[in-house]
């Protein structure tokens, strides 16, 4: 039997654990089922819903039947795979180990606070993966290097925009703008300078929401599956409107 | 010359995996894996369309499925869950080239409207493209989930660390990350 103290100290921690996964780009019957299996390694029952914005925790002592709930924010933080994988294995310790409270969140504290990837290590593998990208579609070596080039500018943009804070439509769409405006230089090469300007802006296509949302979708989470789905629609009609900017531009000399 | 191409195909696939999973912030130890299935992948899906001629559709969702079930493999020795694997090798399977010929046939129609038969052409473009990329990111993101109704005891696990049983004692020391033993030991291989 758990005191209600002892609930409420349960309750607030896998509020946290669990919009903390959301947060970081995890699908969502991952953190329910999650959230479930540390609850059950503490000895009580653990449901949760969750919207785009914000998530409703139950949690339930079986003994005494008495039960508590809370509605709690989704903080937004960068997506992260590490943060996803390292959590998701702390919760199977959690359940072989039967680790108490205490341990549990010294751990996931442990866990969270590790660093993320180098950007700068990210920004060049981008540019190199984008270039890639573009001899997939046939691009020749100059247009991997213009492609390589526009989207390191494209990729810094969006780094430097993101530590200021600014609006992540905005910084999609002048991202977008930048990338394909600096590939555009293509066009006074003779290279496939169509394909170095579709690439361009390819390193911003929103995979884990777009994948998120179908997996939740087809494992019944319908509401937040669209939420997610329609959220990747709007990042995916920035990119659209950043290269179409370029286009108007540059369209004479496409045709 | 085939098995070259098909071999660079694959090359040029690992790259942009490994470039666009970097964003995303994978665990270091996952980009070999990442690296392998987009290469297996993407190289499946490259030799379908060029010398068996299937469309990109259903050559997406052979390769999305492959690399799906590799994922559900390749996950369990280092402990991630599949989709931090199988995101990023579905990366470099978007189908950019035709998501941009929607996008500039959408601004070439917006152009034309005072010249109807061209603006039917740029309409015609814009469906065909756009169809086409809604179409290839549908069936990749259903056919590398695929696996996990398939399997799902064993996808629900992979982050388990292995042998519950001798586990009390000793294990508690090593902090969940440094597991990272090769797949081929893997007692639990022999479940699926």
């Amino acid at each position: 039997m758990k005191t209600r103290h002892e609930l409420t100290e349960i309750l607030d921690f896998i509020a946290e654990y669990a919009t903390y996964l959301l947060g970081s780009g995890v699908h969502t019957s991952r953190a329910i089922r999650n959230s479930q299996r540390i609850g059950q390694s503490l000895g009580v029952d653990i449901q949760l819903s969750s919207f785009q914005r914000s998530t409703i925790l139950t949690v339930r002592d079986d003994e005494s039947g008495e039960a508590i709930t809370r509605v709690v924010k989704i903080p937004t933080l960068p997506i992260s795979f590490e943060r996803n994988s390292d959590l998701s294995a702390l919760s199977w310790d959690a359940l072989d180990e039967h680790l108490p409270l205490r341990e549990i969140r010294r751990r996931c504290d442990e866990l969270t606070a590790k660093p993320l990837i180098d950007p700068i290590f990210v920004l060049l593998t981008v540019g190199l993966a984008n270039a890639s990208f573009c001899r997939l579609f046939g691009g020749d070596w100059t247009a991997m290097a213009i492609v390589f080039t526009s989207t390191l500018v494209g990729y810094a943009a969006k780094q430097r925009m993101q530590a200021h804070g600014v609006n992540h439509f905005l910084i999609f769409i002048i991202s977008a703008f930048m990338a394909s405006l600096c590939a555009s230089a293509a066009l006074r090469f003779d290279c496939t300078a169509e394909t170095a300007l579709a690439t361009s802006v390819l390193y911003l296509v929103p995979g884990v929401p777009l994948i998120n949302g179908v997996i939740d979708i087809v494992e019944g989470h319908i509401l937040i599956g669209c939420s997610r789905l329609i959220n990747a629609l709007l990042l995916i009609i920035c990119i659209a409107i950043g290269l179409a900017a370029t286009l108007l531009m540059v369209k004479d000399s496409l045709l | 010359m085939i098995a070259l191409d098909i071999l660079l195909d694959g090359l040029f696939a690992a790259v942009a995996a490994i470039g666009f999973g970097a964003i995303s912030d994978p665990p270091m130890r996952a980009f070999p894996r990442i690296a392998l299935l987009a290469a297996v992948g993407h190289a499946l899906r490259f030799s379908m369309m060029n010398y068996a001629e299937v469309d990109i559709a259903s050559a997406s969702l052979c390769a999305a499925m492959v690399i799906g079930f590799g994922s559900l493999w390749l996950g369990r020795g280092i402990r991630c869950p599949m989709t931090v694997l199988y995101i990023p090798a579905l990366l470099p399977m978007v189908p950019g080239i035709y998501a941009y010929k929607s996008v500039f046939s959408l601004i070439m129609f917006l152009q034309s409207l005072n010249d109807p038969g061209q603006g039917m052409q740029y309409m015609q473009l814009f469906f065909l493209n756009a169809t086409v990329s809604l179409s290839v990111i549908a069936l990749l993101a259903a056919g590398a989930t695929l696996p996990i109704f398939v399997f799902k005891e064993r996808a629900f696990s992979l982050t388990r660390r292995r042998r519950p049983a001798d586990r009390p004692g000793n294990a508690r020391q090593t902090p969940p990350a440094t597991d990272s033993d090769s797949p081929e030991n893997d007692p639990a291989r022999s479940e699926v």
